[in-house]
């Protein structure tokens, strides 16, 4: 009998090593342990020993009970630690989710939101105006008058003498400022028209403006916001640079680089080789504009600025066409 | 401009290096856009031996030549007399631009691949002769095969592409980049001091100026006896790394002075001029001129005209005539350097379509000083080169020019800059720029030089410090701002809302362009009267196809969806938000209203193992709809079928809704007629919906109402009636909500059903109805006893009858 233990031991303990999966544990619990299993038949015959093997019996077959169901238990934690948990028959887990289609703001809607709610976070407030101007609010009211070379530096595109396409979203500074008295903080983003198209123009485009008028408001705050807002735009680390430039309703009037987002200023085709990237035109609002809407250019000053969307979100998404935005293939969409 | 470092340097003395000056001079506002070398072609080219000569054509002394160069043996077909074996000559690679703006190319040549060209000294714009090839060991003993002809001639220079803003004119000479660059490095620029004698009058021709307001100067000088013929090589050369091509000796001595100093000269053949006068006066009607490029220019009234005795000669500040030109011919030449109005040229080239280096510098300013120096500067630059004698200067100068003064306030600038620049500093900074400055009692006034014609006011003055002193020296803060509660008018936030909300439901954002062609216009089959036919034209659009400005955004949406189409992305489900335009007439701006229009084709969800394939249709679209308007807090909005006085042509007849919220439509959708697809290229279905954005935000403002959460439980019926096909769905809810017993809180249609079991003709439309009392639970007796009734009154009303 003892013998007997010793082999049915000897061919459970091989059966569980040799077991792969908790189904064929439980078979082997079964055939062993379970209630017609083979060492519970021998514990019911126990009976039908001589008195005293029984206790000796009993004891190893105790034993052999204890073993077979401690390697059965560490046997399944072996299991379970490789297979992960218990799978369900017919339920596959790892088909692909039932996700509705994806849709997409487009790249400039999102770069504009981005660029905005970095001025609205320093109390700049949207404000609106006409995309098809008149010439009044998109050049004279600018200090642009008539036959002023200026004129050349925006390719404009007439609907007749006196209206236009709007070459940039400065009008709605002026319009702004004629209903509006100082303090005055406010952006302008909008679609704008200049008669150019190759790789790198389209002939509409969108930018944001800004206009800052106060008491004693300086360049010195001028470089502060935009170097703010160079650095939430692109990297923390960016280093902006400020050049002597000129609009007509501005001065001084500046562009301001930023290091080379690609190469970060080592210099590469990108940056043409010279480390910067020009992403902003600005300057303290020309005396003139605000005479223009009765604003005190001794009580008041005031900087503005503006930029272009889509080169900004070209740097920011390695876009290396700007046509590309309105084309509108849903291949180009969807990667927003 | 292109400035050739070596003639900067000429009028400047800088130790800093061209990339330092570049930088120096971009930092000062004259942006170095590029540095490039001045004579490309002399880098590229090499020298070469030419190992074996074999004629190829004896009649036209043509022979093929094996070139050994750094890359190793070329052949080359040479035409020139004194090709020798052994000789040391100039190879120019294929792909090389010469001076005179062709390519070498590789070419066939009787037969044989000549793979470059071997140069005389002419052709590479260096001193020699035409006459042969460039014989190099004879000038240069010591060349070596494969070095550049730029190292072996020493001929090299770098060139600066500096953009000048049109505020700068006194920047478009190479005098004034050198004043800039003199007042950066605390230099001084030498301005050349013509030698010969300034005060010898000149009486052989008169000078009437008519129109002083429009030339206030005009100064004429006179070379007697010059030989016309090519410029020597330096010449040529300078000229060209400005881009300016070599033409004679005369032409490019007036055109070197303007490069130098920045004044535009014209060269008259003296003896082609009539009546040996000159006079400047406006053109009267009907009058033309033929100019120098050959064409018959039509003048109009008031340009301002050159003329001799009997004629107009030139356009003043513009091109001269033909007639008059400098030729071969030429032996006595009057050289003309004049003051001439911004505007008035800036006017002419515009009206001639005729921009040109004259009337450019013209129309910014030109030096008002300057006129007599430039012309003795050429005169003596042409008796160097051409020979000849100076017969005398006359200086016509109606309207002396008075330099302004202006005043400025250092503690101003110091404030509007953020800086504190002692005034002294200010003071050193202007007088390098070459103003006098003056301070009287703490009060500052200067005088700019003649050649800033932009410094007018403080504000330019402030500027002119700014620049100087450095715009990375002035201190980087933030502003202490006062807080704005005033915001102004904008419409941003519902469009973002819009666009969010398109969004959630799977939909693709679209930004078009606003301008479209007649044809997509034409292509909506729109009603002349419809005022969408009442587009914005440019007038001076890119294209056709970009001519006019969109009445509608469907054209845009239609146009996208062909393209996508065409690339085989075939599941789309697209919006835009953006204007239209309307025309209101001349002078005027059109009404520009926002709307949103979003369109769907194709299949609906991607291919999947989850759901069965199946194309976008209408409701997929409505429900579209349905949601934007509840989700931007409109709940009072119904869908109409179109009536008579709104119908859209372009959709399929009978699948137009109308949007009504409110009391206004706020927008229309459909089915896109098959043909209108069609016209825009596409065969299958499209779904779309075209939304006033002004209309639907009118109806939205009012807030959002809470009602309170149900406490009793809820009462359910189901009705499933067979009705004729032809009872629309919405007339039957209409008919509940009318009758809609006490108790009745919601409806809807949960089933549609025509087939098996239903005759033809007929549908089964299945109906779900909730009824709540809010103070307590009602009884199944209560419910029927209004339920039941209702439900006859639906079956007699649409002569149904109960599915079994």
């Amino acid at each position: 009998m003892e013998d007997r233990l010793r082999s049915i031991e000897e061919e459970a303990l091989e059966a569980v090593a040799k077991a792969q999966d908790r189904e064929a544990l439980e078979k082997i619990k079964v055939r062993f342990l379970g209630r017609k299993g083979l060492l519970t038949n021998i514990l019911k015959g126990l009976g039908s020993l001589p008195k005293e093997e029984r206790p000796k019996v009993g004891k190893l077959a105790n034993q052999v009970k204890v073993k077979i169901e401690h390697v059965l238990g560490e046997r399944l934690k072996v299991i379970e630690s490789q297979a992960g948990p218990r799978l369900i028959k017919g339920f596959d887990p790892t088909l692909p989710g039932r996700a509705l289609p994806l849709g997409h703001l487009h790249p400039i809607t999102q770069v504009l939101d981005e660029v905005c709610s970095v001025f609205e976070r320093l109390g700049f407030s949207a404000a609106q105006g006409p995309e098809i101007e008149l010439d009044f609010y998109n050049f004279e009211a600018l200090n642009i008058p008539p036959a002023h070379p200026a004129r050349d530096m925006q390719d404009t595109f007439y609907v007749d003498e006196k209206v236009l396409l709007r070459t940039h979203t400065s009008p709605i500074q002026v319009r702004t400022m004629e209903v509006m008295k100082p303090p005055i903080r406010i952006i302008a983003p909008g679609k704008v028209y200049r008669c150019d198209s190759d790789i790198t123009h389209t002939p509409m485009f969108h930018q944001v403006e800004g206009l800052m008028v106060d008491k004693d408001v300086s360049f010195a705050h001028l470089k502060g916001i935009l170097t703010h807002f160079a650095q939430e735009i692109f990297h923390r680390d960016t280093s902006v640079r400020f050049r002597p430039s000129f609009f007509p309703f501005t001065e001084p009037s500046a562009e301001i680089d930023i290091q080379c987002v690609i190469c970060r200023g080592d210099g590469c085709r990108v940056c043409s080789q010279t480390g910067w990237l020009e992403v902003l035109g600005a300057g303290l609002v020309h005396p003139q504009v605000l005479r223009n809407v009765n604003i005190d250019p001794e009580e008041y000053s005031g900087f503005a600025f503006g930029l272009g969307i889509e080169r900004i979100a070209m740097l920011k998404y390695g876009i290396n066409d700007i046509r590309l935005f309105f084309d509108n293939d849903l291949r180009f969409l969807n990667q927003f | 401009m292109l400035v050739p470092s070596s003639w900067l340097r000429e009028m400047v003395e800088i130790e800093a290096g061209d990339d330092d000056l570049a930088e120096a001079l971009t930092l000062a506002g004259l942006e170095v856009e590029a540095v490039e070398p001045a004579y490309p072609w002399l880098n590229e080219s090499q020298v070469a031996r030419i190992s074996r000569v074999k004629t190829l054509d004896e009649e036209r002394n043509l022979s093929v030549c094996t070139v050994e160069t750094s890359s190793g043996e070329v052949v080359v077909v040479c035409g020139a007399p004194n090709v020798r074996e052994g000789m040391l000559s100039a190879f120019v690679p294929p792909g090389t631009e010469m001076p005179d703006g062709k390519e070498v190319k590789e070419a066939k040549v009787f037969g044989v691949n000549s793979a470059g060209m071997l140069a005389s000294e002419y052709e590479l714009l260096l001193e020699g002769d035409s006459s042969g090839i460039f014989d190099i060991a004879a000038k240069y003993p010591s060349a070596r095969v494969g070095q550049s002809i730029s190292e072996v001639t020493g001929i090299e220079d770098t060139v600066f592409e500096i953009g000048i803003t049109p505020n700068r004119p006194d920047c478009l000479s190479i005098l004034g980049v050198a004043r800039e660059a003199a007042a950066l490095f605390h230099s001084s620029a030498r301005s050349p001091e013509p030698q010969i004698n300034g005060s010898k009058g000149l009486d052989s021709v008169s000078i009437t100026i008519e129109a002083p307001e429009l030339c206030t100067r005009y100064v004429g000088a006179e070379v007697d006896g010059v030989r016309v013929a090519p410029s020597p090589g330096w010449l040529a050369r300078r000229l060209l790394a400005c881009g300016v091509r070599p033409i004679n000796n005369i032409v490019d001595v007036t055109n070197f002075v303007l490069l130098e100093l920045g004044q535009p000269l014209h060269a008259f053949d003296l003896d082609t001029l009539k009546g040996q006068a000159i006079v400047v006066r406006t053109a009267k009607k009907g009058e033309k001129l033929v100019t120098l490029d050959g064409k018959e220019r039509e003048l109009s009234e008031g340009m301002l005209l050159i003329c001799d005795g009997e004629r107009p000669v030139a356009v003043a500040g513009v091109m001269g005539g033909l007639d008059t030109e400098v030729t071969e011919k030429t032996n006595n030449i009057l050289i003309e350097s004049a003051w001439f109005a911004p505007s008035s040229i800036r006017r002419t080239a515009k009206t001639l379509k005729l921009p040109t280096e004259a009337s450019y510098r013209f129309e910014r300013g030109v030096d008002p000083k300057l006129q007599k120096t430039a012309a003795l500067r050429a005169a003596e630059l042409v008796m160097e080169l051409a020979g000849g004698s100076f017969r005398g200067i006359r200086d016509e100068n109606p309207v002396p020019f008075s330099p302004p003064r202006v005043r400025f306030r250092p503690d101003r600038i110091n404030r509007l800059l953020g800086t504190q620049i002692p005034s002294q500093e200010m003071c050193k900074i202007l007088s390098r720029l070459g103003f006098q400055v003056e301070e009287k009692d703490g009060s500052y006034e200067t005088v700019p030089p003649s050649f800033r014609t932009d410094i007018k006011a403080e504000e330019d003055i402030l500027e002119e410090v700014a620049r100087c002193h450095g715009f990375s020296k002035i201190p980087t803060s933030s502003p202490v701002a006062t807080l704005i509660v005033e915001r102004p008018v904008s419409f941003r936030p519902f469009l973002n809302g819009v666009r969010r909300e398109m969004k959630g439901q799977g939909f693709s954002e679209i930004i078009s362009y606003s301008f479209i062609g007649p044809s997509e216009l034409k292509g909506l089959n729109l009603k002349d009267e419809d005022e969408r036919m009442k587009a914005v034209r440019l007038m001076n659009p890119l294209a056709e196809d970009q001519s006019i400005m969109r009445t509608s955004l469907v054209p845009c949406m239609l146009s996208t969806i062909s393209r996508n189409i065409r690339r085989r992305n075939l599941q789309l489900a697209l919006f835009e938000v953006g204007a239209v335009f309307i025309d209101k007439g001349q002078g005027v701006i059109p009404a520009e209203y926002q709307r949103c229009c979003a369109a769907m084709t194709g299949r609906r969800f991607p291919k999947s193992w989850a759901w069965p394939e199946r194309e976008a249709d209408f409701f997929d679209m409505k429900g579209a709809v349905e949601n934007l308007l509840l989700s931007l807090g409109c709940r009072d909005f119904v869908f109409e079928p179109a009536s008579a006085n709104l119908v859209e042509p372009f959709y399929e007849e009978g699948t137009q809704l109308n949007i009504r919220a409110g009391k206004s439509t706020v927008g229309t959708m459909g089915q896109i007629h098959l043909g209108v697809a069609k016209a825009f290229d596409i065969s299958q279905k499209v779904f779309l919906a075209d939304i006033s954005l002004d209309a639907l935000s009118r109806v939205v403002t009012a807030g959002k109402v809470f009602a309170p959460l149900d406490r009793f439980p809820s009462v359910e019926r189901d009705l499933s009636i067979i009705l004729d096909d032809s009872v629309r769905a919405q007339e039957v809810l209409d008919f509940i909500q009318e009758k809609a017993p006490q108790g009745l809180v919601c409806f809807y249609i949960f089933d549609v059903y025509k087939g098996k079991q239903v005759p033809k003709g007929k549908k089964s439309l299945g109906i779900h109805f909730v009824y709540r009392a809010k103070d307590r639970t009602l009884s199944e007796e209560e419910v029927e006893a209004v339920h039941e009734p209702l439900q006859e009154a639906i079956l007699k009303e649409f002569g149904g009858i109960l599915r079994g």
